[in-house]
């Protein structure tokens, strides 16, 4: 374990796929009880930074590292809480069968801390209910619930809102708040501009490279605007005839 | 009804089968390979001598027959030749277990005494009883010999030649044991390795396309952990089947009449010489391979379909050749070098050997059985962990 107090870092982190470079020479360092927003565009390398980080991919060349430690790290895994874009659940296990699942793995199934999970996602009542009979913002929240049965210190998420309707997408937020208050590291990808302004920092990626970071208001100073959006355009290099970030509806 | 629609469906079949080369290739391929394995087999069967012990009770006269009969079969003209002669009865079987012989035939003491009575005198052909069709055919071939001694008898007597009744008696089983008798056993193995490998390949495809595979390795747990948890599962699963079929097999349970239902039987009451457990044993450490099989050729797989079409590359060759339906030494040379790596040659064997000739754990060739489907099983494991991909072990 080195000295650092940084709780995510990262040092010219590249990942090339054939001829692709989908990560491209990132360096950052995360501090403890911080949000962290990770916007771009689809394909800009959010998901492949956020495997890079939380070890489930090897970089190409450069080093993640995770409260000290050189990933890929298997033990440090039990300290890492990842919710992938696509919820990777059991349709055919009920709610509490594929929570308690999760838990096992991380070695950390107790009674109550899947009840204690399952009331914050408010699933408590569906315990017994199969995934496959869920909506799709029912199996977003129990996606998030496996993340957090083992309480990680460090939480890579993956797009959680998507298809999360906004009552609960306020839920999640307030909850990551209430997290980070206890000391949680949260790295958020999004491509939803309206949510990057709930993070402490964001980090903005096109093209595998980290574009600029800041916080929300620094980033609109920087780039002379009122609006994250065209924040965006203005570090990526475009006018405001430029690719959208977000795809008009 | 639409023309064009019907067509256009029609198109959109043509159009999936165009992206899928491997459904095309195994549409085509797989039933003529299937086909020319099947022919090879059958065409290339070797047919193997049926070798002869005799044991002669009949003293001096019994010896000139001996004699005359080794003569007549000396490099096996008619497919049939005497290859040894024992003392004992005891003996003859002896030398059928260590297969240097296939067929034993006893001349009675009372062979001159009947004739000169004008008795047709008793010949008792003792066979394996382990292959009821091969059996059949080795009493065909002993008619030669029968003929042989009726002349040899009738030149020692001086009386009228008369054909000797034959009376068939075997060392394993009954001499009224049927085929079902002898496929039943092995086809427990060859059921319980085809499930267990159907449903762990479709299972573990699905942990892969479905993305669980992933999150799983975001987790602590090892790849070890995960094959061994699946063999484990799916180990539960196999374990009921088989003992299910097994119970079935070997059961028979008389249903009495009732009202309008006839009475009927459950179960196929088959002979079984050894213990269902060794069996039993022998086909859990073959499931064992077949989960990760599975789970390897689920790597090969991006469908469930693509894991079904495996079954004519995995299942169909283990069920010509693993020895179920024809014996493995009398294959083409170069397919008994392919039975033997196959799994199921092993287990058929095994089995074979416990249910019907009631081997136990002592005998050397259960143990080699066992030994060697063990080994598959572990590598299998070992390729299996590989397949799944992750930067950290």
């Amino acid at each position: 374990m080195s000295a650092s107090a940084a709780a995510v870092e990262a040092e010219g982190l590249s990942k090339t796929f054939g001829s692709i470079r989908a990560v491209d020479g990132v360096d950052l360092s995360l501090q403890p009880g911080f949000i962290y927003g990770l916007l771009g565009p689809n394909g800009s390398g959010k998901t492949t930074l956020i495997r890079l980080l939380a070890g489930l991919a090897r970089p190409t060349s450069g080093e993640a590292r995770i409260l000290g430690t050189r990933m890929p790290s298997r033990p440090m895994l039990g300290r890492i809480g990842y919710m992938p874009q696509a919820e990777a659940l059991y349709p055919e296990l009920s709610v509490g069968e594929n929570l308690g699942f999760f838990a096992r793995l991380e070695g950390a199934f107790s009674r109550d801390a899947v009840d204690r999970v399952l009331e914050l996602v408010e699933l408590g009542d569906r315990r017994g209910t199969p995934v496959m009979h869920l909506s799709g913002g029912m199996r977003r929240r129990l996606s998030l619930a496996c993340t957090l049965v083992h309480e990680p210190p460090i939480l890579f998420l993956d797009e959680p809102t998507v298809g999360v309707d906004p009552a609960l997408r306020v839920q999640f937020w307030a909850h990551f708040r209430r997290l980070s208050a206890a000391g949680v590291t949260i790295l958020v990808a999004s491509h939803v501009i309206d949510e990057a302004d709930r993070c402490d920092e964001l980090l903005f990626m096109r093209s595998g490279k980290v574009i600029a970071q800041g916080t929300p208001e620094e980033l609109r100073a920087g780039a002379a605007t009122t609006n994250l959006e065209a924040a965006f355009l203005h570090f990526a290099g475009l006018d405001a005839e430029g690719r959208p970030l977000v795809p008009a509806p | 009804m639409s023309g064009s629609r019907i067509v256009a469906v029609a198109r959109r079949i043509a159009q999936g089968f165009r992206r899928d080369e491997r459904t095309l290739a195994l549409m085509f391929v797989v039933p003529i390979a299937i086909t020319a394995l099947l022919g090879w087999v059958l065409r290339g069967e070797q047919s193997a001598t049926v070798n002869v012990v005799v044991v002669n009770d009949a003293g001096a006269a019994g010896q000139r027959i001996v004699d005359a009969l080794i003569s007549a079969t000396t490099g096996a003209p008619d497919g049939i030749e005497v290859v040894a002669q024992a003392d004992t009865r005891g003996a003859a079987e002896g030398a059928m277990r260590d297969d240097r012989a296939s067929i034993a035939l006893v001349i009675p003491a009372s062979l001159l005494t009947d004739v000169m009575a004008g008795q047709r005198p008793v010949l008792t052909v003792i066979t394996g009883g382990t292959d009821p069709g091969a059996d059949a055919q080795r009493m065909g071939a002993v008619q030669g010999l029968v003929a042989t001694m009726a002349t040899e008898i009738g030149g020692i007597s001086g009386a009228p030649v008369v054909i000797p009744e034959v009376v068939h008696e075997t060392v394993f089983l009954s001499p009224d044991a049927d085929s079902l008798d002898v496929l039943a056993p092995v086809f427990l193995g060859y059921f319980a390795y085809f499930f267990v490998f159907l449903l762990t390949g479709i299972s573990f495809l699905r942990e892969r396309v479905g993305g669980t595979l992933e999150r799983l390795l975001a987790t602590p747990v090892t790849r070890g952990e995960i094959v061994t948890g699946y063999s484990l599962g799916f180990g539960i699963f196999a374990t009921i089947q088989v003992v299910v079929l097994t119970l079935f097999v070997l059961a028979r349970i008389d249903v009495p009449s009732l009202g309008p239902i006839p009475a009927f039987t459950i179960g196929l009451d088959v002979a079984s010489a050894g213990s269902p457990l060794l069996a039993f044993l022998l086909t859990m450490v073959l499931s064992l391979g077949a989960v990760s099989l599975g789970i390897f050729l689920s790597t090969f797989a991006r469908t469930e379909l693509q894991i079904i079409q495996f079954i004519p590359l995995v299942i169909i060759p283990q069920g010509l050749l693993g020895g179920i339906f024809w014996p493995v030494d009398q294959l083409p040379d170069v397919l008994q070098a392919v039975a033997r790596v196959l799994p199921m040659t092993y287990a058929v064997d095994g089995l074979r050997e416990v249910m019907l000739k009631g081997a136990d754990l002592g005998s050397a060739v259960v143990q080699t059985d066992l030994a060697v489907l063990a080994g598959i099983a572990v590598l299998f494991v070992v390729l299996a962990a590989g397949t799944i991909k992750r930067e950290v072990a």
